[in-house]
């Protein structure tokens, strides 16, 4: 059962990962030419995307929540044996700073679902990268963690 | 006026309420994941390693919205302040990075 939930918990966050940063890359370097695929891509309607991350966001956290157990019992257990520190504080890292974004996240919703006010905007791009800067580190500790044995043949 | 307002006050504290949380250990409840079981308030170990996690999340939630409830009357008087947002959840990150460089200094 928890692998099928590391599964769905990896899946969610590739999801997350595609919808954050394509929102992110349109709204800190945004295109109006659609010529070209790296312009299209920049050229996207970034606010549809907020509602899903939001949901993909706390999905993804709940998950990580369910099976934070089994980390904490087996595999930081492990790590700690075999002195693997930096791999052991990536994994602190990672869960202080998801919890970060989860307050941010009502903050996020504001800016892409209201009509921007003075300061508005900066907010709005400085947000959305820390979320997806979040995402992102959230996304390459776990996946590392998850197939450390594999990556440095411990 | 719309509780909107203060959702920037929220990030900001839950942000510092979260650090302080786990810097003090201000855990609302402690989880034991091999016996499977649950206490309130920040417990030591038994049979196995606690998690206090779980327990600093409910007492950032219930901080940060106790204060932003408490700053409602300001914040509805006066333009939003995006700004403390994102900044203060910036430097609760940078402190976060130097908190545990021990973990990568060995």
């Amino acid at each position: 059962m928890i692998m099928y939930l590391i599964l769905l918990h990896g899946l969610l966050a590739v999801v997350l990962l595609g919808g954050i940063t394509h929102q992110a890359m349109a709204v800190a370097w945004p295109s109006r030419s659609k010529s070209g695929i790296a312009n299209s891509y920049r050229a996207t309607n970034s606010s549809i995307y907020t509602n899903a991350n939001i949901v993909l966001y706390l999905a993804t956290a709940t998950l990580g929540g369910i099976i934070y157990p089994v980390y904490r019992v087996g595999v930081r257990t492990f790590l700690e044996n075999a002195r693997l520190m930096a791999a052991t504080g990536s994994f602190e890292l990672k869960e202080q700073f998801v919890a970060v974004g989860l307050g941010m996240l009502p903050l996020y919703w504001l800016l892409w679902n209201r009509p921007p006010e003075a300061g508005a905007r900066p907010a709005r791009i400085a947000v959305t990268l820390i979320l997806c800067a979040i995402v992102w580190y959230g996304f390459l500790v776990g996946h590392i963690l998850n197939n450390i044995r594999g990556l440095f043949g411990l | 006026m719309k509780m909107e307002k203060v959702f920037p006050v929220f990030a900001a504290a839950f942000a510092v309420i979260y650090q302080l949380a786990v810097y003090y250990n201000w855990a609302l409840f402690t989880y034991h994941p091999k016996i499977n079981e649950w206490q309130w308030l920040t417990q030591p170990a038994k049979n196995g390693p606690p998690m206090y996690w779980y327990g600093w999340l409910v007492t950032s939630l219930l901080g940060a919205g106790a204060l932003s409830l408490v700053s409602w009357p300001l914040a509805r008087r006066v333009s939003t302040q995006f700004w403390l947002g994102w900044v203060v959840p910036i430097v609760v990150g940078v402190i976060f990075l130097y908190l545990f460089r021990s973990f990568f200094l060995h």
